[in-house]
């Protein structure tokens, strides 16, 4: 197969302002690639523009192939979006394997096959023993696990996931790190958006960092730290983003 | 395929209902207490030659049914309304689910709810003593008129919810038009007895049609109106589903938090 994502001068503009400003990404089959920046720097709206939920306002993204503004439904089919907010409040009231088997059934899992399915992902995510309790009642790392196995139903070729550790203990990072990467062991293709440099160093195999919806730099975190001569990807990215809060620039 | 996806999206709404027992404990009761408390009340202070029947909880009827349909109507937009403010809708939209199948999920489930509640309210009345003129085939008829009403409702009440930005909106709007929308209507006073610019106004509502046609069918028999009645009302629904469905397509191609 070809590249998983190859966007080209892909933007997004609200109005006047301009959230992503030509991107040009290549991603390629079975690699983590990680999309980094400081708060608004344009990585949810760019995750977004390849989940089919933005159309791009400049520019043209491919994701496995289709384009996702003219093959939108052929991109859905092949992509697993796992959002930056839990989705326990659209569920209070269901319990964690009715919602899977429901979004089992809304990717097209063959209906003799959800309930297995659904038992299957729920053990790889530690959930069996708390299947059938209300999503309500799970802490915010179950939750981010139930999450990410609601995103590998119907076995995505890409896996989009934004911010997937996000006020999560510690315990519950190494455990979504594993996840993640026996993920990429088995073939998958992961976009990842995320705050955590220490995340992003020990998971990417590539990344991006960008600011103001530009690229500011990429490569793999260990050729960004040796082009600096640093230690630490924590360095690299403020180096080239400096050290001013983002709603002080606006 | 197609209707794996209803089948799924109406599972989801099922059991975010059933789990709500209270809630819906008292959305099910809510119109049998209208027919015995306020149509009860009313019958002593309402002239028979007016309203055209002796019964006035008969004439009620249809009022009521109306009244629940379009309090349901309010509420068969709740779970997009939330869907969309809890980021959920982004999830579901990432998804190859059809748009048209979170529409009509609805749909199937909006009708199936209140086609049980309206039974529920004719059984009541049966209690009360009102039998319908058109018997068994009566029922089924009315069922269809409440049909029709629940899709167009459904439908309008969708389209609000994408349009606006939060639900704040959605409830000004919905609380400030579903009174109106009833009083402005024969739900409780024939046309007849309305000042002129009213019932002019009444006229224009396709309400008036809907509870036109279940009032002929409850009190009189199959005659006139109904034919008539069921015309206005299947255009204005078939006017406003489009609309809905139009708005709502346009709402979810390109959606903006
Ligand atoms: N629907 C919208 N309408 C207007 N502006 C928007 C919209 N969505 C995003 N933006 C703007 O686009 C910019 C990029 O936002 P985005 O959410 O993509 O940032 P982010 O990198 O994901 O930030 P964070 O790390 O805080 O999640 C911000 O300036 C934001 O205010
Ligand atoms: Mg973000």
């Amino acid at each position: 197969m070809g590249l998983i994502i190859e966007t080209a001068g892909l933007g997004r503009a609200f109005g006047g302002a301009i959230a992503v400003d030509a991107l040009t990404l290549a991603v390629s089959p079975g690699e983590i690639f990680g999309l980094l920046g400081p708060n608004g720097a344009g990585k949810t709206t760019t995750i977004r523009m390849l989940s089919t939920l933005l159309p791009p306002t400049t520019g043209t993204a491919r994701v496995c192939g289709h384009d996702v503004a003219r093959r939108a439904g052929e991109v859905r089919r092949h992509i697993g979006y796992v959002p930056q907010q839990v989705s326990s409040m659209g569920h209070y009231m269901l319990t964690g394997r009715e919602k899977a088997e429901i979004e089992a059934a809304l990717y097209h899992v063959p209906r003799r096959r959800v309930q297995a399915r659904v038992s299957e992902l729920l053990e790889l995510v530690q959930l069996s023993a708390c299947a059938d309790r209300l999503v309500q009642t799970y802490s915010g790392g179950m939750q981010k696990r139930l999450d990410l196995a609601c995103g590998l139903l119907h076995r995505p070729d890409l896996l989009i996931l934004d911010e997937p550790t996000l006020g999560l203990d510690v315990q519950s990072r190494h455990h979504m790190w594993d996840h993640i990467r026996s993920l990429r062991d088995e073939g998958m293709t992961v976009l990842l958006a995320t705050n955590y440099m220490d995340e992003a160093d020990r998971l990417c195999d590539r990344l991006v960092i960008i600011d103001h919806g530009r690229e500011v730099a990429g490569g793999s975190p260990a050729a960004l730290k040796a082009a600096m001569g640093v230690s630490s990807l924590d360095e690299v990215f403020l180096r080239h983003t400096g050290h001013a809060l983002r709603e002080e620039v606006g | 395929m197609w209707s794996q996806e209803v089948l799924a999206l109406s599972r989801r709404w099922l059991l975010m209902v059933l789990r709500e027992r209270l809630n819906l404990l008292f959305s099910v009761l809510q119109p049998a207490v209208w027919l015995v408390f306020f149509a009860g009340a009313m019958g002593g202070a309402v002239d028979a030659r007016i309203v055209g029947t002796g019964d006035y909880v008969a004439f009620a009827v249809p009022g009521v049914i109306a009244f629940t349909v379009v309090g349901n109507g309010v509420s068969a937009a709740m779970p997009l309304l939330f869907d969309k403010e809890t980021g959920y809708l982004d999830k579901l939209l990432s998804m190859p689910v059809r748009r048209g199948s979170l529409i009509v999920s609805r749909f199937v489930f909006q009708v199936g709810m209140n086609s049980a509640q309206v039974l529920l309210i004719l059984l009541v009345a049966l209690a009360l003593g009102v039998r319908p003129a058109t018997g068994v085939l009566g029922v089924l008829a009315i069922l269809a008129v409440t049909g029709l009403l629940t899709l167009a409702l459904t439908a309008a009440a969708m389209a609000l919810a994408c349009a606006v930005p939060s639900h704040g909106t959605f409830f000004a709007v919905t609380g400030f038009a579903s009174l109106p929308l009833l009083f402005m209507s024969n739900a409780f006073v024939p046309l007849s007895a309305m000042p002129g610019w009213m019932a002019v106004v009444a006229r224009l509502n396709p309400l008036t049609y809907a509870i036109d046609a279940m009032r002929l069918l409850v009190l009189r028999g199959w005659g006139g109106g109904v034919p008539v009645s069921l015309g206005a009302l299947s255009l204005a629904s078939g006017l406003l589903l489009a609309l809905g469905w139009w708005q709502f397509a346009r709402r979810t191609s390109e959606r903006v938090a």
